[in-house]
């Protein structure tokens, strides 16, 4: 039982770094990116092959160290996004959302299809778990928090730092009004770049925790529901632009979802089939009345009111 | 090679049908709908529904689909129709009266797009369906062409369709009213246009052309719930093409991703074959619309037709 409760505070954990990365983009520069699981499929990926033992079934196995496969995590999406940024920050609102759909739609074919790479469906197993050898393995999840939690941490306080800075600053000025933001000589598309890089790197990061957690990776891990969408649920239910509000979000959403679990031992086996479809049906719903009735989220900042009844493209 | 013409062209109908419904839509609704290719599915299924409901009629003389299929296909509409304007009624008209900004909407529909999947799947499960399992045998034309009588019945129904909404765009009142309302839509209100009716009569419009696109890719490809999803990017990415709002625009996005993604990916495979290595490219098929999004982006960030906002 404890197991279960500290394998729940991990994922937490992480898809609390993965909201907070989003709500950089989202909620503090305004930018509908709907293809964060790309940037957390690719930090995933890069830490599996960089620390893998060598193997014929994909590239690599390198071998190296879980913290070089971490830093590797990080510069990986990092890279790509600021390669991608070019074309698709020149886009706004609905078809930048579009555009990102479209590119982990994309990466989520190569990865599944370029079997050299990544060994296709069947993915990559034995990734190393830092410190396995020197605790209880039943426990491990437990050690394993300690990780997760300075992650989620260390994420949240860069957070809380770089919104308050100048820098952040800016980024809300875009949000709330680019053209004025502009005018007071800011480079739009220099802090918009800046924050979508930043942001997939922390993605990366979020991505390189999991596969050291679990051991294992494949493409089926990485479905827009449970890579994209849910950590977007997390941050509408948390509150946009609140760093706490989105961690909240995501411990909230997390748990309904685990939680969901209890209820399969309860009901007929046939609706136990079809749980994951029931909830499909309660993240499009919850997603639905949040926005209907409280569309600032649990914990929203007042500065944000301008932006949800307000003018905004679509 | 007119092989692949062709049947990019037959794809490619398929996809304009869907964004022509989806340009009208994000340009008088003022939000990206990204639950429109769950209604795609909606309408497939609906034709599904009702095939099972209908006696079992005799197929055509070469069809694959008799009169269940015409019929079932009109009641797939009204049902798709129906849904989205109690939709509509029930949701997307509280967030315009509360003035939640488009951004916001557009995540909502995410929200209705993963009910209506859910629903599909719990009522249908995940596996794949097929309107018939009669094997149709394609006619070979000249120039090495192989079309079967279904896909030519699906071209021709896509082109008397299209002509149809042209039709009513440019002919009827209420078509006027609608181009009047997506070109200014605070002149159109004070001109008598009533906002509220060209609302409804947009989603009705798009839910025809939806629920029809979903029941010809069912005849054409097959039936599995995640359908609209895979053609929602497909869709848009036709619809930022052409400039969202305009009617051309997404004929000609439409019937070039159709193409371009047959073509593209079929010589890609032959050079491929004659270099004599193992890859089979047809799997990255819908990664075309993604080049597309970027060649569109690098060379017209607001469409071949579009107007730039603001």
């Amino acid at each position: 039982m404890l197991n279960y409760f500290s394998s729940y505070l991990v994922i937490g954990c992480i898809y609390g770094v993965m909201a907070l990365g989003l709500n950089l983009q989202w909620g503090f520069t305004g930018l509908m990116n709907f293809g964060i699981g790309a940037f957390y499929m690719l930090g995933a990926y890069t830490s599996a092959i960089l620390t893998c033992s060598p193997s014929p079934d994909h590239l690599g196995g390198f071998g190296l160290p879980v913290i070089l496969g971490m830093l590797g995590a990080a510069i990986i999406p990092g890279l790509v996004a600021w390669l991608l940024s070019y074309p698709a920050l020149r886009l706004r609102g609905g078809p930048f959302a579009i555009a990102l759909l479209a590119i982990m739609e994309t990466l989520h074919l190569v990865m599944r299809n370029e079997s050299w790479l990544t060994n296709g469906v069947w993915g990559i197993r034995g990734i190393p778990r830092p410190f396995f050898e020197l605790v209880n393995p039943r426990a491990y999840s437990f050690y394993f928090l300690i990780i997760a939690a300075s992650a989620l941490i260390l994420t949240w306080l860069a957070m809380q730092r770089a919104v308050k800075s100048p820098w952040g600053r800016v980024l809300r000025g875009i949000r709330e009004d680019e053209y004025l933001t502009s005018m007071s000589g800011k480079n739009i598309f220099r802090y918009r770049q800046q924050s979508f890089v930043l942001s997939s790197m922390i993605m990366g990061i979020a991505g390189s925790l999991y596969v050291h957690y679990t051991g294992f990776v494949s493409p089926q891990v990485f479905s827009p529901l449970m890579s994209t969408f849910i950590v977007w649920l997390m941050v509408m239910v948390g509150g946009t632009g609140s760093n706490s509000g989105v961690v909240l979000g995501a411990f909230l959403v997390w748990a309904v979802w685990v939680g969901s679990d209890f209820l399969t031992d309860l009901v007929p086996a046939s609706i136990a089939t079809q749980i994951g479809f029931i909830r499909m049906l309660a993240v499009g719903a919850i997603l639905m009345v949040t926005i209907l009735t409280r569309p600032q989220g649990l914990l929203a900042r007042r500065l944000f009111t301008a932006e949800i009844h307000g003018k905004g493209e679509g | 090679m007119a092989d692949l013409l062709v049947s990019g062209i037959i794809y490619g109908s398929i996809i304009t049908l869907a964004a022509i419904g989806l340009t009208l839509m994000s340009d008088i609704l003022k939000f990206f709908n990204f639950a429109y290719g769950d209604f795609f599915s909606l309408g497939a299924y609906g034709t599904l529904l009702m095939l099972g409901l209908l006696p079992k009629w005799a197929p055509f003389p070469g069809l694959s689909f008799g009169w269940g299929l015409i019929l079932g296909l009109l009641a797939a509409v009204v049902l798709t129709v129906a849904v989205m304007l109690l939709f509509e009624w029930m949701f997307f008209r509280r967030l315009r009266q509360l003035g939640v900004s488009p951004l916001f909407v557009s995540i909502a529909s995410l929200g209705v797009a993963f009910v209506i999947r859910a629903l599909i799947n719990i009522a249908w499960g995940p596996k794949v369906r097929y309107y018939s399992n009669v094997i149709q045998i394609s006619r070979e034309l000249p120039l090495g062409i192989r079309i079967t009588s279904d896909e030519i019945v699906i071209l021709i129904s896509a082109l008397i369709l299209v002509a149809l909404v042209y039709l009513f765009l440019k002919r009827t009142r209420m078509g006027k009213a609608m181009r009047a309302a997506s070109d200014n839509p605070v002149l159109a209100e004070a001109s008598g246009v009533s906002t509220r009716g060209v609302i409804l009569w947009t989603w009705g419009i798009s839910g025809i052309l939806v629920a029809v696109a979903g029941t010809f890719y069912g005849i054409e490809v097959q039936l599995s719930p995640g359908m609209g999803w895979s053609f929602l990017i497909a869709m848009f990415v036709a619809v930022i093409m052409g400039g969202i709002g305009s009617f051309w625009g997404a004929l000609l996005g439409g019937m070039t991703i159709g193409i371009s993604e047959e073509l593209i990916t079929g010589l890609v495979q032959n050079l491929v074959n004659s270099m004599k290595i193992q890859a089979d490219i047809s799997v990255y098929k819908p990664a075309v619309a993604f080049v597309f999004v970027v060649l569109i982006l690098l060379l017209k960030p607001y469409g071949i037709f579009g107007k730039r906002e603001r």
